[in-house]
């Protein structure tokens, strides 16, 4: 086995991702994408930690902080979602687009 | 074809299966599911990656803590363009956006095939918990502690901003 | 007492000040009331300055105004014995025409705006008069044109006033850039606007002849546009649609002689090119026998008066032409006086007789008697009858053009002479002495006019018979002697009293006057005559031989071609460049607002694809930084 099989799983989960967050309708599936990309990442970080240019235990320990800020992150976004859906009654990424000028 | 690679094909298929899932299936939940699916076998990949602890928080926090938050979320709201809702096909931007990914899978296909590192560690899997505690409560105390303020405040604002506005007045 | 010279024009700067401020109704009686006195201050400051100079000589003063790199312009004040004597002709015609107008204007609405457009062209005359250089020249030579604008087309709402201020206006502007190029080219040969300099760099030799000639001839452009010379004469005319006294000040007394001021001022720049005093003198003569010929067959009492102003300009272009620096600036003091008179006396009949065409007057010497002898005083004086000052000044240039042996000239200017007395003597006998019965309704409404419009003439009348004393064969020529004195570029010519011209000029209008008095009083001989033999030619003359006809064909048609392919080019091509532009514009802007329509995902997307395009480019190149 050699980094390259996960890196190219973590890239392809990534893009998977990214198109997800880019392309879909519905908030929460927006947010779930997030979380998919920031999987990909960690699953980066632990096969450097294991097959990297200094292979040691630090890889893991920054997962391990991703995997918090993660947490944090989704518990907030999910806060600003349910905010939002209070006021203006939807889900849709489309409806949100207060950022207009 | 040892027994390393077959496992690990099989959990990289289960992964991205759930992920095509996710972004076909055409109820909110069941892409929430297939997502779960995902990230069981990213615990899997982890074991084999020497982090057996990492494997275990996945599962905690991403496929409990995590989907459960989300389910409670999308309970919390109505979703009634579900069954109206347009995939991504029929957008223009979707097609966009589908070439630019394919095109950064192909351009990190091919940068990852030049990448060689060589070394290997041997020894993460021996005490890997002790190792992990260790490190982090020796080396790396003042961001473990940053970060948990950092969850701190990121609850305590969840609970702001999810407050009804009613409670406030 | 010559410091005090920069102060006059600045009272009748107050009076523009303060009648356009108080220009409502109540202020009336206050405003013209401010405008005697502020021009009898600088009346008063004018005789000061005249005397000061008779004692002790010339001054000047200067104060730099701009300094570009080395280069300073100046402002400030110059006295000497030609622009002294402007000073008071100018105030005092002013000073005089401002009484008149108490008269003549009361009643009138805008009476603070008469006013006011009075005091501005006084002041800015005054400065012009005062200024040590071209520049400052310049510019109180196109406010004077400003002031002459707004007074013609004083009564704007007849068309006719409206049309006479426009033309007026360009057409001395067609002088005035003859006269600004001739700055240009004076500042790039001398590098200095300053009069002594120019004529230190022209007696020095440091100008070639050529340049000379050229610039004495576009200065001479400018003169030409403002004094009315032919070709550009035939705005002076039409300028008679303004008020009368402004008529009187501006149209004959002051400002057309703006232009002669300025041939004199540069005289010595004249006469350093033969060539251009040869064409001062030839289009003076010629200006002054073309305007004779038109006067005697006008109709309206002004238009007379207007084309033998321009015929008396002539005149004076052609002394000056003729090296008579003396009997240029003598006829333009003595005609000021004259014309002035004549213009105010025409004012008081048409005030009197609500009419300005001469075939609806006639006898009115029994109801007017004071304006009539006044009339008639300014007749003699024009006509040169001998002891009027007409007769004195006339005589000097017709000895200058003489003594130059300018023999056609010469010839010209006696026939303009006679012409002179034949056309003054038909006006006074045409609207006076006819025995036409006017309609007894009219008759009855026929009045004198106030002691206030009779007591500026009567100054006038005394000034039109007196003038003339100060420069004669028979008692010395003072004026000449003193204008001398405080110049030292002018050489003043041996007056040898020429008897035989004297006789000469003395039967010319002796012949003249007893021809219109045969033909328009006794109608001895018949009046149409000539007209009906030549039908043509009349027709010619009374529209002045068509010079208007030709300018609206060829120059105004011309002008007017070339604004309607101006306007297309600016509608068509210019704005549709614009469009063009503008629609690009609204097209790209367009576009981008699609893109910034607020959808986060929009933007990601946009990142998105951008990251990968770079990282395209950067794959291709091998190197990611």
């Amino acid at each position: 086995m050699t980094v390259h099989a996960f890196l190219l799983l973590a890239a392809a989960l990534f893009a998977l991702g990214l198109f997800g967050a880019l392309t879909k309708r519905n908030t929460v599936i927006v947010l779930i994408c997030i979380e998919l990309m920031l999987n990909a990442v960690n699953l980066n970080l632990v096969a450097f930690s294991k097959f990297g240019v200094n292979p040691a235990i630090t890889g893991q320990i920054f997962s391990l902080f991703s995997i918090t800020v993660a947490a944090a992150e989704a518990a907030v976004g999910l806060a600003i979602l349910i905010a939002l859906y209070r006021n203006k009654a939807t889900v849709q990424v489309e409806d949100m687009n207060e950022m207009k000028g | 074809m040892t027994g390393e690679v077959m496992i690990f094909l099989v959990l990289a298929t289960i992964a991205i299966f759930g992920a095509l899932v996710m972004l076909n299936a055409s109820k909110v939940i069941h892409m929430l599911l297939a997502l779960v699916l995902t990230f069981l076998s990213i615990a899997g990949l982890y074991v084999m990656l020497s982090a057996e602890f990492v494997a275990v928080v996945q599962v905690l926090i991403y496929s409990g803590a995590i989907s459960i938050m989300m389910i409670f979320g999308i309970m919390l709201t109505k979703h009634h363009h579900d069954a109206k809702e347009r995939t991504y096909r029929s957008s223009q931007r979707g097609w966009l956006v589908g070439v630019a990914m394919v095109l950064f899978f192909g351009i990190m296909y091919v940068l990852i095939e030049g990448v060689n590192f060589g070394a290997t560690a041997p020894d993460l899997h021996v005490e890997n918990t002790k190792q992990i505690g260790l490190s982090l409560y020796s080396h790396y105390v003042i961001p473990f502690e940053l970060v948990s303020i950092v969850l701190l405040v990121a609850f305590i604002g969840a609970i702001l901003l999810a407050k009804r506005e009613e409670d406030t007045e | 007492m010559t410091q005090i010279a920069w102060i006059i024009p600045f009272f009748p700067l107050m009076t523009f000040l303060l009648c356009f401020i108080f220009q409502k109704r109540e202020w009336h009686h206050l405003c013209s009331r401010v405008g005697i006195m502020t021009t009898g201050l600088a009346l008063i400051g004018s005789i000061t300055v005249l005397i000061g100079q008779m004692i002790f000589g010339n001054s000047e003063a200067v104060i730099s105004w701009l300094s570009i790199g080395d280069t300073v312009f100046s402002i400030g004040y110059i006295v000497n014995p030609l622009n002294a004597l402007m000073l008071v002709i100018v105030s005092l015609v002013s000073f005089l025409v401002h009484i008149y107008s108490k008269g003549y204007m009361a009643g009138e609405e805008r009476l603070g705006t008469f006013y006011a457009y009075l005091g501005f062209f006084t002041f800015a005359m005054l400065a012009l008069v005062l200024s040590p250089n071209l520049l400052q020249l310049y510019m109180f030579w196109e406010l004077v044109g400003l002031g002459s604008f707004l007074l013609i087309g004083f009564y704007f709402h007849k068309a006719e006033a409206r049309a006479a201020a426009k033309k007026a206006f360009l057409m001395t502007r067609v002088g005035d850039v003859g006269l600004l190029i001739g700055m240009i080219l004076v500042f790039w040969q001398v590098g200095s606007l300053e009069f002594s300099a120019i004529f230190q760099a022209v007696s020095g030799g440091d100008m070639d002849s050529g340049m000379v000639t050229l610039v004495a001839l576009l200065i001479f452009i400018g003169a030409v546009g403002k004094s009315g010379q032919f070709p550009l004469h035939s705005w002076l005319p039409d300028a008679m649609e303004g008020p009368t006294p402004v008529s009187a000040l501006i149209h004959a007394a002051t400002m057309v002689a703006a232009g002669v001021y300025l041939v004199a001022t540069l005289f010595p720049l004249f006469e350093a090119s033969d060539t251009a005093m040869l064409v001062v003198a030839i289009t003076g003569a010629f200006t002054a026998i073309f305007a004779a010929c038109i006067a005697i067959v006008q109709t309206d009492i002004k238009r007379v008066l207007a084309y033998s102003t321009v015929s008396q300009l002539g005149y004076m272009m052609l002394a000056l032409g003729s090296a008579g620096y003396v009997a240029g600036v003598f006829h333009l003091t003595t005609h000021a006086f004259f014309k002035a008179l004549l213009f105010l006396a025409a004012g008081s009949v048409i005030h009197a007789a609500h009419t300005q065409l001469i075939g609806e007057m006639g006898g009115l010497w029994k109801r007017m008697k004071g304006t009539g002898w006044l009339f008639l005083i300014g007749t003699l004086a024009i006509a040169g009858m001998p002891l009027f000052s007409g007769f004195f000044s006339k005589e000097e240039v017709l000895l200058a053009v003489w003594k130059e042996e300018h023999y056609v000239l010469f010839t010209l200017g006696l026939i303009t002479a006679f012409l002179t007395a034949f056309y003054m003597f038909r006006l006074f006998f045409l609207v006076f002495m006819s025995k036409k019965i006017i309609p007894y309704k009219r008759r009855k409404k026929i009045f004198e006019s106030p002691r206030v419009m009779i007591l500026p003439m009567v100054v006038l009348a005394l000034l039109a018979v007196g003038a003339g004393y100060i420069h004669t064969g028979w008692f010395g020529p003072f004026l000449g002697e003193w204008l001398a004195s405080g110049n030292e570029y002018i050489t003043l010519h041996p007056h040898e009293g020429a008897g035989w011209l004297m006789a000469v000029t003395t039967l010319l209008t002796f012949l003249g006057i007893w021809m219109a008095y045969l033909m328009y009083q006794k109608e001895k001989l018949d009046r149409n005559y000539l007209s009906e033999a030549f039908p043509g030619v009349y027709e010619a003359v009374l529209n002045g031989f068509f010079v208007d006809v030709l300018y609206q064909r060829t120059v105004v048609f011309a002008t007017k071609c070339l604004g309607i392919v101006g306007t297309w080019v600016e509608r068509y091509v210019i704005q549709g460049i614009l469009h063009f532009i503008e629609d690009i514009t609204i097209l790209v802007t367009k576009l981008a607002s699609k893109l910034q329509n607020g959808q986060v995902q929009t933007y990601g997307a946009m990142v998105g694809v951008g990251l990968v395009v770079l990282l395209l480019i950067g794959l291709m190149q091998g190197r990611f930084f």
